[in-house]
């Protein structure tokens, strides 16, 4: 009896354990999250507060007030920028989207010479960081004159997406056994109509979770557009963060408030895709 | 001596019990086969007794040790999984000696468990390939390899034969009960294949509902049939199933038939109670095919809908009191549809049961 | 009819193609030819000004590149390990709670859908010696009566900001991990306990070799977009104060942009090209052979 007692006290230890850990973790992913939002609601003295004020005390809407006021404090045009960031993100997304369709399609279901190869190529390309590759497009771009364009950000996104996209949708397609598409074209179906009204219904799920990953790349992308976009008329939110710091001071309560814009549409969007982002992603690697 | 006991076992996931303080005592050298229909409870019990599942209530004793809340590696015990379970990155040899190189065995020893598995089992020949280069046949073996190198206590099979195909499934039936006979270690063995239970248990186990139905020698259960749950499940094809009522000395049923009370039964039955009659197609027969009748037995006339031809002997689906009946043929010749034949029904060999209760009247 | 003769798959992946050809691929054969060059910004003409691989040497002999190399493939070992081993660790853990699960998982994904750049933000606000949230608990505790400089001190900047990419990170590998650990069948497993496996000998032996496949495709997926980091660090030091946290990243940056010094910084970025396409080869090929030793390729 002592052992069974023994090996019944281990299993409730570990248990306890379990869950003091699981809850340190949660709490270190969650309370940066938090602090961001909780600051974007109090006013600055409070931020500023020494020593620091922990009770929240007149949590307030300023800084949102402040944001959409347009030229509020800071007068950061908010609303311009995130306009921006919807349509270069949408935008760029949709062409990704149809680029990566036509090239996920190919992959999965086409066998051709050097296929391994042109697909780790396109893969590499979103290997090279886009700090170096900011340079010499900062230069083709001003050249070219779509320097400073939702265009030229679109196109730039689009680039940035298709290799992922392409990825993630040959896993999808892989998953649809080849029959079904043929048991369509003996039914009198050509094969585009085939992919149309066969295939792609079944895979969509997996194509509409490779495009909110697409959309959340270039929603959150930085480091080309503060070097490719300059005016209001063409930065992001993620650039327009900048817009809070000076030399020497960061409005911290108005660039929360900015954040919270930024983080919600993701957010949202996450909790929709999460299922099916992991099986595009592990089956696109693992089942290969 | 490694004997197995459950006493009050239940098992419950939430509010919901699906094993009800089930008893059960397997005997060292054992062969017990706990079979059902799928959600029966039975792969439940089996995973209870290997510790892979925790025990809701009650007590488990292996050889002469209670390990209700033991893991599974201090219950000395080994498991032939319904999948085969076997390590997909290891080679068949490394999956053979993996419980003995976990267990820090020396190579040697574990050398010559290997050596002595892979003779029994013969699997010389694949010693070095990776489970994804094997058939089911061989995987099969595989796993029961792997149970066998580590000489537990007691054997547990879970399922293990579903996923081969019909031929190879006979095979490797034989194989099992060779096993058993060259290894002499207590099995208890999950499948909801009658046909396995029949060819391979000293003992048949046979569960319903987390419910212990009936236990007993494959003939036992097979003859005398505790309730008609029983009845249907043990045997193919299942026992035919007439219900009917208890009148004056006889038993009539709907449609005018009448045949009397088997003797067995005279004075266990009562005037007016309903009652289903059991038989199974091996005493129903048409006249002059085979049957010797040691008791009595009753002429029907029935009219044969459609008849299988299967070689030796030829099944016939007929009707009777409202009822599909199955017959059987020895000596088979052609059969027309819709020819009535004379038919001998054996009452010696049939069994009553309380229409309400379902059981045995016996 | 040119067009009818190019086979299916081809037509198919050419808009692909010209894309990338068009935004990635010109414009590296551009940097790489001004990567020979004295091309400044300021200064069009020395745009045709050929210096062979001056620029080339002149980062090899660099003192300040040298120490962003090696800043940087440190900086990477020791976030990418750690994102590993935490991202396991979160793993096993949330695999194991049986109510609320999803929950949890969710909980886990957000930091990984945060824009880096708001990362950068977020920590530097966290970690400012100021008003942070980190030093404003530890003098709160009573733990320090001092203002800790978190983002000055050599040490404390870099501690920062591997723990800012660590945050932001980690989840990519617990999500990967988790989905590794749901995909392994039961079965062996289960087998392996009946084999007298403890828990951890399970976990080595029939775990682990199973979600190999999965920890390398994470690899494989981070090393992909690795420089994403820039952002944290440009926006939380940016390389400073006085280059003690410079990665390669910022010193490309910085050459390129403010000193104009585009040819120099072109060549200091073919460097970090060569990187990230190292990584990102090297952990496909431990990928495939990880899927070769499961039987999973086909």
């Amino acid at each position: 009896m002592n052992i069974n007692r023994l090996s019944k006290l281990k299993s409730f230890f570990l248990k306890v354990s379990h869950h003091v850990t699981l809850f340190i973790a949660m709490s270190i992913i969650c309370i940066p999250g938090l602090w961001i939002v909780l600051n974007s609601f109090r006013p600055t003295v409070d931020i500023m507060a020494k020593p620091p004020v922990w009770v929240p005390r007149g949590l307030n809407l300023d800084n949102y007030r402040a944001m959409f006021g347009g030229a509020g404090e800071g007068g950061v045009p908010v609303m311009q920028y995130f306009t921006n960031s919807l349509i270069i993100s949408c935008t760029s997304t949709i062409i990704a989207l149809f680029v990566g369709m036509a090239g996920g399609y190919a992959f999965a279901r086409f066998r051709f010479k050097g296929k391994n190869a042109i697909f780790v190529g396109l893969l590499l390309t979103r290997a090279v960081p886009g700090v170096a590759l900011s340079l010499p497009l900062f230069i083709v771009m001003a050249k070219t004159g779509i320097i400073d364009t939702h265009f030229g950000l679109i196109l730039v996104y689009v680039a940035m997406n298709v290799p992922f996209t392409i990825w993630l949708i040959d896993g999808f397609f892989r998953q649809i056994p080849p029959d079904l598409a043929e048991a369509a074209e003996i039914d009198g179906c050509t094969r585009w109509q085939a992919f149309w009204k066969v295939e792609f219904p079944v895979a969509k799920a997996g194509v509409a979770s490779a495009g909110i990953f697409a959309f959340l790349t270039s929603w959150n992308e930085y480091a080309l557009a503060s070097q490719l976009t300059r005016s209001t008329f063409s930065k992001t939110m993620p650039v327009g963060l900048r817009d809070f710091t000076s030399e020497f001071t960061i409005n911290w309560g108005g660039m929360c408030a900015l954040a919270v814009l930024l983080i919600i549409p993701a957010l949202i969007l996450t909790f929709i895709v999460q299922k099916h982002l992991i099986s595009g992603l592990t089956f696109g690697g693992v089942k290969g | 001596m490694a004997q197995v006991i459950l006493k009050n076992i239940v098992k419950n996931y939430g509010k919901l019990e699906v094993v009800h303080s089930i008893n059960l005592d397997v005997a060292h050298n054992e062969f017990v086969v706990l079979v059902g229909p799928s959600g029966c409870g039975k792969s439940t019990t089996l995973r209870m007794i290997a510790g892979l599942e925790s025990i809701s209530g009650g007590e488990i004793i292996i050889g002469d040790n209670v390990v209700n809340n033991l893991p599974p590696r201090d219950r000395n015990i080994s498991m032939v999984f319904q999948n085969y379970a076997l390590y997909p990155h290891m080679t068949v040899r490394e999956n053979l000696g993996f419980s003995l190189k976990i267990a820090k065995r020396d190579q040697t020893e574990i050398d010559k468990s290997v050596d002595e598995a892979s003779k029994i089992l013969s699997l010389e020949d694949y010693m070095d390939r990776k489970p994804g280069a094997l058939s089911g046949g061989q995987r099969q073996r595989v796993a029961m390899g792997r149970a066998i190198v580590r000489h537990p206590d007691v054997f547990l099979f879970d399922e293990p034969l579903s996923n081969l195909d019909a031929k190879l499934r006979a095979q490797m039936r034989v194989e099992i009960k060779k096993l058993h006979q060259k290894i002499q270690t207590t099995i208890i063995y999950v499948t909801h294949d009658q046909v396995e239970a029949m060819t391979l248990a000293d003992r048949i186990v046979i569960m319903r509902d987390g419910n212990i139905e009936q236990q007993g020698s494959p003939t036992q259960v097979f003859e005398n049939p505790i309730n008609t749950f029983v009845a249907t499940f043990i045997g193919s094809p299942p026992m035919n199933l007439l219900p009917g009522r208890v009148g004056k000395n006889m038993l009539e049923f709907s449609g005018g038939l009448i045949l009397p009370i088997p003797i067995d039964f005279k004075d266990i039955v009562k005037p007016g109670q309903d009652i289903i009659l059991g038989f199974r197609a091996d005493h129903i027969m048409p006249v002059g095919h085979d049957l010797t009748i040691d008791g009595d037995s009753a002429m029907i006339e029935m009219s044969v809908g459609v008849s299988e031809p299967l070689g030796t002997e030829t099944l016939l689906y007929t009707q009777l009191a409202g009822q599909e009946i199955l017959a059987k043929m020895l000596r088979p010749r052609i059969v027309q549809d819709g020819e009535t034949l004379t038919f001998n029904l054996d009452l010696g060999q049939c069994n009553l049961f309380d229409a309400v209760t379902q059981r045995n009247l016996r | 009819m040119i067009y009818k003769k190019l086979p299916q798959w081809f037509l198919l992946i050419l808009p692909a193609i010209i894309i990338l050809a068009a935004v990635i691929l010109i414009p590296l054969l551009f940097s790489l030819y001004s990567s020979f060059t004295s091309y400044r910004l300021t200064r069009p003409d020395t745009l045709f000004n050929w210096i062979g691989t001056f620029n080339y040497e002149k980062a090899v002999k660099s003192g300040v590149f040298w120490a962003a190399f090696g800043r940087t493939i440190l900086f990477l070992t020791i976030a990418l390990n750690l994102e590993m081993f935490l991202g396991l660790g979160l793993a096993l853990l949330v695999s194991r709670v049986t109510r609320g699960q999803r929950m949890l998982r969710t909980i886990m994904m957000f930091p990984m859908m945060f824009s880096p750049v708001l990362v950068g933000f977020q920590f530097k606000f966290i970690f400012n010696d100021n008003v942070g949230l980190v030093n404003n608990a530890l003098q709160s505790l009573g733990l320090s009566n001092s203002a800790i400089p978190w983002l000055v001190d050599e040490k404390l900047a870099m501690f920062s900001i591997i723990f800012a990419e660590v945050w932001m990170s980690t989840s990519v590998f617990a999500i990967l991990i988790l989905a590794g650990l749901f995909s392994i069948p039961q079965d062996p497993q289960e087998a392996a306990k009946v084999d007298g496996c403890t828990p951890w000998q399970s976990f080595r032996h029939i775990t682990l070799p199973f979600i190999m496949p999965f920890i390398f495709i994470a690899m494989a997926i981070r090393s992909l977009d690795v420089a994403r980091a820039y952002d944290i660090v440009q926006v939380m030091t940016n390389g400073g104060p006085a280059r003690r946290t410079e990665i390669l990243w910022t010193l490309i940056g910085r050459t390129g942009y403010v000193d104009a010094k585009m040819g120099y910084a072109n060549a200091m970025g073919y460097v970090s090209i060569f990187l990230a396409i190292f990584f990102t080869i090297y952990f496909f090929k431990k990928l495939n052979a990880a899927r070769v030793e499961l039987g999973m390729a086909r």
